[in-house]
């Protein structure tokens, strides 16, 4: 064995090094796991910072003198902890990851996943990290942790930079920001981490030492697999409540009605037209080379004049699906019918949902508000100031909207893990009142086609048509 | 820079060739240049919207223009530009005031019925008089603060079309090391310049040196060891026209393509004219320098040939570029350093360069006003190779302390 001495465990923008050990002395300590990697540009052996915990088990396992020079954890104490007592299934979410302190918890959307993070994050009182999907998100985590444990967290995103012992913040920034950031927190709250795995994202918890991991979503699987990576990223899933057990006690009983809309003539005639354009286009293409597929597409359109205008005509049509006049007619008619309910419009496009707004004068919570604009919109629709509000995609998760029981889709992706998110926001319960989903879609169009794939998801299920 | 969505580049064996105007097949590019930067200067008062609409038309012609390069022309535009902000909120206001007087009549109906009374033309006609103004004074200010709504308030880039053009081209490069895994510099001069931008840009280095006194630069990041990552490629982006600046190098980049582990190389060079905004570096750090350079030249010792900053002394990451080397025929090699600053931070970190390399030869010049000072470090009197001066270091000197040096 090499001699013992001290040495120093560092965190180098993302990454562990430890300086001055022999590979006998790596490989004598490091015998069960290895992740160090000799790094000759610095004559020190580094490793991704993830390892932390293990590294350091190990260390002390066999009793090295090793100083510990790589976090910068601060001491936590939330001055007042006004957690709502848990409801059974909160309750056994919290034990189950208070074993390994490292896990995903799977719940439906609408089941108080972030009470359980609240309530995890009062028991370990450590410095912690909150990620989520966007910044809209990262506003309301902000306000419930200050609500539920009288804490002022730092915001890193939306161009802040303010790292506090709590600091909440987005996946984008999260991973940008992960040189600076991995050696800050020793609790990470992953919220919706199906976002997490990402070639980019993933290094929010790739280049954290944090040995605690939280991760939520309702909706963990990823198209691509990569929810395999949560084993290591996050841990593994401590803890799954499957929506059908929920559905009519905690979550709303819910009903989805689809309507039909018809193009009017002139955009009919201009969309069957670009429909033309783009058939024709793809014929000869296909002509000439059997193989071709529509995604090489943006990638000849650099070269070819007929490709930009195939691409142009198929944007075009898109445009036409979404904004048809008809949806603002069917929007009317569900505004009568719903009247006195809040009703939440989710938009295909920004375009679309600014003409929503302007046509109804309704406020869009979209990008561009700020945060004290989306309080204000958020408590005017709940305190019934406000009769509706629209939205694109900013709402697709999470954002709470508890009175709201009915909400309109016109427009929007195919993705099933959109549309449960998307369902999520109405399901919330309330007295008795059961929720309705309305989808206004283009019939005869790739829209309906749409429609179709998202009918295939299990919280679709019972889909009833309507024609207005 | 452009977003990565703006990237446009072309793969040809094995080589990534990102999008470039040239004057020669380009040429009728630079009308279209002026035309744009015309729009722009002219359009003070016009939403971002409506400047990419009438930009997007003057390319209306243009029978070979992917529509990603006409956007990335409207980014680079942008980024020159200051758009109306709205950073009062004023349309924020004016919003919550609009919708919470329209909420009472909601729904706004086309035709009005019995039930439903409130038409939508009459509210809005009526919320507008209620504010003393028009409807469509209102609609125009209602998303004045939404990015694609915000108005043109000053435009402050590019003198001319060739300047717009040239960084067009200089934008697609950067936006092409977006994904990049390594970046490899092969240079003989402003060895000092690069090391310093790369360092700034907080990338690592390993660096080597060929028989003809070429050195190779190999940069990526502290996880690159670690397995092949394009987390550095912004880095390498921003590091980009720093190194366009410099003279006498070429380069390689790796970047990735994809998901299947495939990677291009990007090479570019100090002959391929591409243009940075950023001036050339000084020749010389200081006077003192540069009045010495001058006088070795009159003097023209045989003996010993001198050139600047052209040997790199590198230990892990910590570099040192002394001023001037001075080679002997024989093949003694001794390097000369001038303290320029007098900062004790600045004469700490000379010392620490000096101490780390103590098996090499350096002579230190510093003017005897610094050493007259009294709080100056005894280390720095008592440097062996210490050579002082009052005005200007004489060339005569120098050279009386190079055959003095150790043998």
């Amino acid at each position: 064995m090499t001699a013992v001495g001290k040495y120093h465990l560092k965190f180098d923008q993302g990454t562990l090094t430890l300086a001055d050990w022999t590979s006998e002395g790596i490989a004598g300590v490091f015998s069960d796991q290895n992740p160090w990697l000799w790094d000759g540009r610095a004559n020190v052996w580094r490793c991704d910072a993830w390892h932390y915990s293990s590294v350091k088990r190990q260390i002390d396992l066999r009793a090295w003198q090793v100083e510990d020079w790589a976090t910068e954890w601060p001491v936590v104490q939330f001055p007042q902890v006004s957690l709502p007592s848990l409801r059974t299934h909160q309750r056994e979410a919290v034990e189950r990851w208070l074993e390994p302190k490292s896990g995903v918890v799977v719940m439906p959307t609408g089941t108080g996943k972030t009470e359980v993070a609240l309530k995890l994050m009062a028991t370990l009182q450590v410095p912690t990290l909150v990620v989520s999907p966007v910044r809209d998100l990262m506003y309301q985590w902000h306000r419930r942790i200050l609500q539920g444990l009288g804490y002022d967290s730092g915001i890193v995103g939306d161009t802040a930079f303010d790292v506090r012992a709590v600091t909440v913040t987005t996946y984008d920034s999260a991973a940008i920001h992960a040189p600076k950031l991995g050696n800050r927190f020793q609790l990470l709250v992953f919220d919706e981490c199906h976002h997490l795995p990402g070639d980019f994202r993933r290094d929010a918890a790739r280049m954290s030492l944090a040995p605690y991991r939280l991760g939520l979503s309702a909706t963990p699987e990823r198209s691509d697999g990569r929810h395999a990576d949560f084993s290591w990223l996050i841990g593994p899933t401590v803890y799954n409540l499957p929506i059908a057990d929920v559905k009519g006690t905690i979550l709303a009983d819910y009903e989805v009605v689809r309507i039909p809309v018809h193009l009017n003539t002139q955009e009919q005639a201009r969309y069957d037209q670009l429909s033309a354009e783009v058939r024709q286009f793809v014929y000869q293409r296909k002509q000439e080379d059997p193989q071709f597929r529509w995604r090489e597409l943006c990638a000849e359109s650099a070269l070819d004049p007929a490709a930009r205008s195939a691409i142009l005509a198929f944007r075009h049509k898109q445009s036409i699906e979404d904004r048809a006049t008809e949806k603002l007619r069917v929007l009317e008619d569900l505004f009568r019918l719903h009247t006195g309910t809040p009703i939440v419009v989710f938009a295909g496009s920004n375009a679309m949902a600014f003409e929503v707004s302007r046509r109804f004068l309704v406020p869009c919570l979209l990008s561009h508000c700020g945060k004290k604009e989306r309080r204000e919109i958020l408590d005017g629709l709940q305190a019934g100031d406000y009769p509706a509000l629209v939205a694109n995609q900013v709402l697709d998760e999470g954002v709470d909207l508890p009175a709201v029981k009915v909400a309109v889709v016109i427009g929007g992706t195919a993705s099933t893990k959109q549309a449960r998110q998307r369902l999520g926001r109405i399901l919330r319960r309330s007295g008795d009142a059961k929720a309705v989903l309305y989808e206004v879609i283009c019939s005869e169009t790739n829209e309906a086609k749409r429609s179709r794939r998202r009918r295939d998801n299990d919280a679709y299920q019972g889909t009833r048509h309507r024609r207005m | 820079m452009l977003t990565k969505e703006l990237a446009i580049a072309e793969c040809r064996d094995g080589f990534l060739l990102p999008d470039r105007l040239y004057r020669q097949h380009h040429g009728h590019y630079l009308a279209i240049a002026e035309q744009l930067l015309e729009l722009y200067r002219a359009g003070v008062g016009q939403t971002r919207r409506e400047l990419h609409a009438a930009a997007r038309k003057l390319f209306e012609q243009e029978q070979d223009c992917p529509l990603r390069r006409i956007d990335a022309f409207c980014k680079l535009l942008d980024d020159a530009s200051t758009f109306d902000k709205d950073r009062r909120g004023a349309a924020a206001q004016l919003r919550a005031k609009v919708f919470r007087m329209a909420a009472k009549f909601h729904p706004l109906v086309v035709e009005a019925d019995s039930l439903f009374e409130h038409a939508e033309a009459v509210v809005k006609d009526e919320i507008a008089q209620a504010l003393g103004t028009t409807w469509e004074s209102i609609s125009d200010r209602l998303f004045a603060d939404v990015i694609p709504y915000q108005k043109l308030a000053k435009f402050t880039g590019y003198a001319t079309p060739g300047d717009l053009l040239a960084r067009y081209n200089v934008a697609q490069c950067q936006a092409a090391l977006y994904r990049a895994q390594s970046l490899t510099v092969w240079a003989t001069e402003d060895l000092k310049i690069i090391l310093r931008y790369a360092k700034l840009a907080r990338l690592v280095h390993t660096i080597d040196e060929d028989r003809n006194g070429t050195h190779r630069l190999y940069f990526d990041g502290p996880a690159s060891v670690l397995r092949a990552t394009s987390r550095y490629g912004v880095a390498m982006a921003r590091f980009l026209p720093s190194l366009l600046a410099c003279r006498g190098w070429r380069m390689e980049a790796k970047v990735a393509m994809g998901r299947g582990g495939w990677t291009r190389r990007l090479c570019l060079s100090a002959d391929d004219g591409l243009r940075s905004a950023l001036p050339p570096p000084e020749e010389f750090d200081s006077q003192v320098e540069a009045d010495f350079a001058a006088d070795w030249a009159a003097s023209d010792p045989s003996e010993w040939t001198m050139s600047r900053e052209t040997v790199v002394l590198h230990q892990g990451q910590k570099t040192f570029v002394p001023d001037f080397v001075f080679q002997q025929a024989q093949g003694r090699r001794v390097l000369l350093e001038i303290a320029g600053f007098w900062t004790p931070e600045y004469l700490a970190s000379k010392r620490e360069s000096l101490e780390r390399f103590l098996h090499e030869d350096i002579l230190l010049a510093a003017p005897e006003s610094l050493l007259k000072q009294a709080n100056v470090e005894p280390w720095l009197r008592d440097y062996p190779g210490l050579i002082r001066y009052k005005t200007g270091l004489k060339a005569v000197d120098v050279l009386r302390r190079l055959c003095e040096q150790r043998p």
